[in-house]
């Protein structure tokens, strides 16, 4: 499967996660989430998916987490903790317009 | 009267039946009683002739050859919709009790039922249509037959007749047995009544010869009325019986490539299920301390509660596994290997083993270090037999380490797996479709069987076991309207198991007059439509490809809402005669469920509509519809 390039801005922020020292994600525990979950989307997401499948998907961090609790139920291994990160980094990175509701 | 006797030498109807047919002539019952004692020395040679060979000459019309043979092939059951060309053969049923037809309102859903017999019986079964015109409706059930390898035998006449075929007369088509022939191992047109029985023969051949899948057979309607002679020959003795067993050597290479492994996999499918052979695959994986998978299959080929049992893989290939991460050798025991994407299920970089009948489709994709051309329970057998040979103290050693690695993460997949239900929408209504499965998973009973057909439902809590637990028949062909006729048919081979069919709103209204069958003859299965009122998997599928699109950026799709009216599944499951309620959130739901065990312990069907929610990119809570409306253009009221 090809990577698409809605896929590259997560494989970078991935690759810069790692580079941050230790340190300074600690002084940022919500950033540290978001980029947590961007390196398990890109881990754990993409074996199965494509990016365009959800890159239309604007929700706030509930209805993503509700998102990855239904791959759960289609056979997604992945622990509370897993889904909390990625529900964070995609709140942040694909939110809901201001000022509408989270759907 | 000349019949009836052929009939009754021939053991086609019993003492009584000759009796009633003579009386009915006119004759008194003494002298009908003194008839049957003058047949007896005849009777006796003809038992003791068709009992050492299994064959026997038959005089009758080509209707009555048909039922004949049908009933030395070993069939029960035919499912057929009514063709009034098929005349003779229902004449023929009227005498012959064991051949029991089972009138099915439409031929495709007939077929599902046919085929949900022959999956779940073992048995054989004959899906008959009227001609081409009812051969089209049954061709989708077909497809699934032949993408599942059913061993299901379709008939229909050629309407015209064989003094003026070839003028385009009425439901005639050209080569009509030709059009089927991309997916059946065997189509055939019988070119004189007398040839009947011996095309039915090969046709239940051809079918029942693994590797198995569909057949057709095909006559001119008047060979039905002709009179004519011919053999009977039950299937005993044409059957190849093709157990095989594989090649020693390939055994024995096999067998040192899986004790060598450092992490070998294995991968299960149908064929281990048809050979119940589930037990020795059990056997297999134990010995090795082997974890197992199953790519997509219809049914569930090792106990999903099992220690060993790694779950299935989320993306169709074993790479998407969570573990093993990196196995370096992978035996299938019986899968056919649906490759769904340009990678293959199984990665180039490890050693494959592959065991299974269907040899014809062995080494097509995979590379294969070891092919093992086998019935899977005779070369499960042999492998282990031959592992068994090689064990030492220090493998077992290290298959029993390799056990508890492999369970460290069963047990912690069991408690992830649980989490489906922290899901924020849990308790919304419409429901969640994850809330209504693990609802059904916990009503179910500890043997029911689930017939599946919904695209978009995930199968999670259910906790399969086909050795003595619950068993799942999945859709696999997908032409739709399978799920209903299906379970039917499942109830009618195993009346005494708990038959729960799970069916999305989409697939539901391609087929759901089996239900009357259901109520016909009884048969008390639980039927739960998911009603989203839309093609969820379309929806999904389109978005993925024109992310962004003009779609998405209007809602205006044109191709996935089923609302505006919406369907009423609990009126439709009434209108044939199947008691049925809609139901809108998870306190409903198992009332509901209750309700209908009721129903279904007082040997009656039942259905229940669950509105579930649409979930995905870009799903409004009134989603548009075109604008089509023949109102405006109306200008008269009529």
């Amino acid at each position: 499967m090809s990577i698409s390039s809605k896929l590259i801005p997560v494989v970078l922020l991935s690759a810069s996660f790692a580079l941050v020292p230790g340190a300074a994600r600690a002084q940022q525990p919500a950033r540290a989430l978001e980029e947590a979950g961007g390196d398990a989307l890109g881990r754990l997401c993409f074996q199965c998916h494509r990016a365009s499948m959800w890159s239309d998907l604007r929700l706030d961090r509930r209805g993503w987490e509700g998102v990855l609790y239904r791959m759960v139920g289609r056979g997604a291994l992945w622990n509370e903790d897993e889904i909390k990160a990625m529900a964070a980094y995609l709140a942040s990175s694909a939110g809901p317009p201001t000022g509408k509701p989270a759907k | 009267m000349r019949e009836l006797v052929a009939q009754y030498l021939s053991r086609s109807i019993s003492r009584r039946t000759f009796l009633k047919g003579l009386t009915a002539t006119g004759i008194s019952i003494a002298a009908a009683e003194s008839i049957l004692d003058s047949l007896a020395p005849a009777a006796q040679a003809q038992e003791a002739r068709t009992a050492a060979e299994g064959i026997k000459v038959f005089e009758g019309t080509g209707g009555a050859c048909f039922a004949e043979q049908l009933m030395a092939s070993g069939v029960k059951y035919v499912f057929g919709n009514s063709a009034s060309e098929d005349a003779q053969f229902y004449e023929a049923l009227v005498d012959r009790p064991k051949l029991k037809y089972i009138l099915t309102p439409h031929e495709g859903p007939g077929a599902a039922m046919a085929a949900g017999y022959v999956k779940a019986s073992g048995e054989p079964a004959i899906v008959m249509q009227a001609a081409v015109v009812g051969l089209m409706n049954a061709m989708g059930q077909m497809f699934n037959a032949f993408k599942e390898q059913t061993p299901l035998v379709f008939y229909s006449y050629r309407t015209d007749q064989s003094g003026r075929a070839g003028r385009d007369g009425f439901e005639e088509v050209e080569n009509q047995e030709q059009i089927v022939a991309p997916m059946t191992k065997y189509s055939w047109l019988a070119r004189r009544p007398d040839k009947i029985p011996e095309t039915v023969r090969r046709a239940f051949k051809a079918a029942w010869t693994p590797p198995y899948g569909p057949t057709y057979c095909s006559w001119h309607s008047d060979y039905n009325d002709e009179k004519t002679r011919a053999e009977i020959i039950v299937q005993e003795k044409v059957d190849p019986r093709m157990r095989v067993r594989p090649n020693p050597a390939e055994v024995e290479r096999a067998a040192k490539l899986l004790v060598e492994a450092r992490m070998p996999l294995m991968n299960v499918g149908d064929e281990v299920y048809n050979r119940k052979a589930i037990g020795k695959a059990v056997r297999l994986a134990e010995l090795l301390g082997m974890p197992v998978t199953q790519a997509r299959q219809v049914f569930v080929s090792f106990p999903q509660t099992h220690r060993l049992w790694v779950g299935g893989p989320p993306g169709n290939r074993l790479a998407t596994l969570a573990f093993p991460k990196e196995p370096d050798v992978v035996i299938n025991v019986g899968n056919k290997l649906q490759h769904n994407s340009p990678a293959p299920i199984v990665s180039r970089n490890v050693k494959f083993i592959d065991m299974r009948i269907d040899s014809a489709s062995m080494g097509n994709v995979m590379t294969t270090e070891v092919p093992l051309v086998a019935d899977v329970a005779l070369g499960l057998d042999d492998l282990i037999a031959a592992i068994e040979a090689v064990m030492t103290p220090s493998i077992r050693q290290r298959a029993a380490a390799r056990a508890q690695e492999v369970q460290r993460f069963t047990d912690h997949a069991k408690a992830l797996k649980a989490l489906v239900a922290k899901n924020p929408d849990w308790d919304a209504s419409p429901m969640l479709a994850d809330r209504v499965t693990w609802e059904i998973a916990r009503f179910a009973d500890a043997d029911a069987i689930v017939v599946h057909e919904g695209g978009s439902i995930g199968l999670h809590s259910f906790g399969f076991d086909p050795l003595g637990g619950r068993e799942l028949f999945n859709y696999y062909g997908a032409h739709l309207g399978s799920g209903v006729g299906t379970a039917a048919g499942v109830k009618l081979a195993r009346p005494n198991r708990q038959v729960i069919c799970l069916v999305g709103d989409g697939s539901f209204v391609f087929g759901p007059t089996a239900l009357w069958n259901m109520a016909r003859l009884e048969l008390p299965v639980i039927t739960v439509v998911y009603n989203n009122h839309a093609y969820s998997g379309p929806h999904s599928r389109v978005v993925e490809k024109v992310a962004g699109g003009r779609m998405v950026q209007t809602g205006h799709f044109i191709h996935d809402y089923l609302g505006n009216p919406d369907m009423n599944m609990a009126y439709i499951a009434r209108g044939f005669g199947v008691d049925a309620e809609v139901v809108e959130s998870a306190d409903q739901l198992k009332a509901a469920l209750t309700r209908a065990r009721r129903a279904t312990v007082e040997g009656k069907p039942y259905l229940l509509d669950v509105q579930v929610g649409r979930y995905g990119v870009a799903w409004a809570d009134k989603p548009w519809t075109p604008p089509i409306s023949v109102a405006r253009e109306r200008t008269k009221k009529v």
